[in-house]
């Protein structure tokens, strides 16, 4: 039953299972299998003492409690305590001859042996070893911590830290941490939600609109014929009209060609001189007037003969695009002294 | 003694209770039985289903995630399928697999499982971010200032501290868990439970601790979302020392190219 001491920080602590002697028999007593130098003799007195039972079960419990309460301290690489520690309950296990004090001593072993753990895994860090509280030194550094001047403000502060820590200080951190996470950007409606009730005056409305579209469904039908048949007519009938104007300045003066341009311009409206010029257009289209180059070049409109409209079938039929603007109509005026319009304006509108 | 203790919720107690059967149970309210369908069983359940159907299941499933994400719990797959896939959890995995995609193709997130014994998911991002190049400034939720601080210690230690010695490096800067934080609120709370619900920590307890003592340690969203590397970086700006100069802590960071994931075994 040698015990190896944890010696050093880095090795585990004294070997486990080493206990050697049967647990289940309280009053029996055995002899310690190393190191003891007692006789015989002595083992019968301190094998029946109550008395120093008892006292090496507190001893054993003070350890445990030591190693409990001072963890941080025991951690600590830059003491051996908790080897100290082992070494006591070495010393004490010498005397230790009922399972009460075994127990004790295993519970002690349990502890030291996580505490050792812990020791051990401090070794962790090869090359520099982290200091967490220097981190959090440099950390208030970066938040932007005002350190005071001394003699200022120190001992009201927390805990006696100097300093003031400006109100976006875990903003700043969290701005600078943020590129170490991948966090999903937690979804939300960009332009908020709707509210779900439908607004009372829009049933309103539609109930005031139902009743007059239903008449108005009425009326509509018959003034749409009329007005499609007005449309119509309108245009046929100024067709009709201008044709009447054509033959008769025709029968005038058979003989004097009719200028296109006299006949068509309405020297006080362009908008009607348009309008003539599309009517007369009806009449070339259906071969009730035609149109020709005078010796001048300029051209000429004359209505055909009634005996002549059939044999207009035969005759090559051109077309041709008239365009006509503001300013040209007012040259136009200008250059044939376009004094009165040849054909009369109608009184109604038309349009 | 390190093997790593999950901590057990109330999300995960029941189904870690249960043994799951090898039939795919069809009762409604009973998920914790639910087992994965076969390819053979989700082919057949396609067949039946218009494209249309599958799309519509696939787009459900996608937005329950979008808006589960919010808090950052992860969306156990017991609640999916029973809240969302229902009936058509003989292809389920079809429909995870769709889902991905559209996270994937569509928002550029990645559908990770954290957990595969008890199957819970998360979100993460895949895009890389550019520094300095965001066209909007959201603020920074001051949290992750927080979490950074104590993932930082965690992973600079070694990957395993002990509570206390957070709790000190938080006092340090001014968070002290026994009084309510200006910033933070119940810092206790945010850190032991709010956390660790999200996955981000390990709260576990150590034990023949005499009063009872716990151990930090990363969580399983920690592992997925954060990027020891980038941590590494802003301590060696933090400290004004090359990351190189913790050559331990460089080693692990750097042990997976190109991944922000450090494997979990190998911490201790």
């Amino acid at each position: 039953m040698k015990r190896t001491r944890g010696g050093g920080d880095e090795e585990a602590p004294r070997q486990n299972g080493s206990v050697g002697r049967k647990k289940g028999d309280p009053q029996q007593s055995e002899a310690d299998d190393g190191g003891s130098t007692l006789g015989p003799a002595d083992l019968q007195d301190d094998d029946n003492d109550p008395g120093l039972r008892r006292e090496i079960r507190s001893k054993y419990r003070d350890l445990i409690n030591s190693v409990q309460q001072n963890r941080e301290d025991m951690l600590s690489p830059s003491n051996n305590k908790l080897t100290e520690v082992l070494e006591e309950a070495n010393k004490l296990f010498k005397d230790v001859r009922q399972a009460r004090e075994a127990a004790l001593d295993a519970q002690l072993l349990v502890v030291a042996t996580d505490l050792g753990k812990e020791k051990a895994s401090q070794l962790f860090a090869e090359g520099t070893a982290f200091d967490h509280i220097a981190f959090a030194e440099r950390l208030l550094s970066f938040m932007g911590l005002n350190r005071l001047e001394d003699g200022e403000d120190d001992q009201q502060n927390r805990g006696g830290i100097d300093g003031y820590l400006p109100k976006d200080a875990w903003h700043r951190v969290a701005r600078r941490a943020e590129s170490c996470f991948m966090t999903a950007p937690a979804f939300h409606y960009m332009m908020g939600s709707f509210h779900a009730e439908p607004p009372p005056p829009k049933q309103k409305i539609e109930r005031q609109r139902k009743a007059p579209s239903k008449e108005a469904a009425r009326i509509m039908p018959t003034q749409l014929k009329k007005m499609e048949g007005s449309h119509q007519e309108a245009t046929e009938k100024e067709v009709e009209r201008i044709l009447g104007y054509l033959k008769s300045y025709y029968q005038d003066d058979p003989t004097s060609p009719i200028s296109y341009y006299e006949f068509v311009i309405d020297p006080n409206s362009f908008s009607r001189t348009v309008e003539n010029i599309f009517h007369t257009s009806f009449l070339i289209r259906d071969g009730l007037a035609r149109m020709y180059l005078d010796d001048d070049k300029l051209p000429c409109i004359a209505p055909v003969e009634e005996g002549e409209v059939e044999a207009g079938g035969s005759w090559s039929r051109k077309q041709c695009i008239i365009s006509i603007s503001p300013k040209i109509w007012r040259e136009l005026i200008d250059a044939f002294d376009i004094r009165d319009t040849l054909i009369q304006p109608q009184n109604t509108q038309t349009e | 003694m390190t093997q790593r203790k999950r901590l057990s919720n109330s999300h995960s107690s029941s189904q870690s209770k249960r043994q799951s059967g090898n039939l795919v149970s069809q009762e409604e309210d009973d998920d914790s039985t639910f087992t994965q369908p076969s390819t053979l069983q989700v082919q057949r359940g396609l067949e039946k289903l218009t494209t249309a159907q599958v799309d519509q299941k696939t787009a459900e499933v996608v937005q329950y995630f979008l808006v589960k994400d919010q808090k950052k719990i992860p969306v156990r797959r017991a609640d999916l399928v029973k809240h969302v896939v229902k009936d058509y959890r003989n292809i389920y995995p079809e429909i995870i697999k769709r889902a991905a995609r559209v996270f994937d193709q569509v928002f550029g997130l990645k559908l990770v499982e954290i957990d595969a014994k008890n199957h819970m998911y998360i979100l993460i991002n895949k895009l890389e971010k550019v520094d300095g190049a965001l066209p909007i400034k959201s603020p920074a939720n001051p949290k992750m200032g927080l979490l950074f601080v104590i993932l930082g210690v965690i992973f600079m230690k070694g990957g395993v501290v002990r509570e206390n010695l957070i709790w000190n490096t938080l006092k340090k800067l001014r968070v002290d868990s026994g009084e309510k934080h200006e910033e933070f609120g119940d810092v206790k709370k945010v850190i032991t439970d709010e956390f660790v619900r999200q996955r981000y920590l390990e709260y576990v307890r150590i034990p023949h601790t005499e009063p009872i003592e716990h151990e930090f340690r990363w969580g399983q969203r920690a592992d997925m979302e954060v990027s020891k590397a980038k941590i590494l970086e802003f301590m060696g700006e933090l400290h004004e020392q090359d990351p190189q100069s913790w050559t331990q802590q460089y080693k692990e960071a750097h042990s997976v190219p190109g991944s922000t994931q450090a494997g979990t075994s190998s911490q201790r």
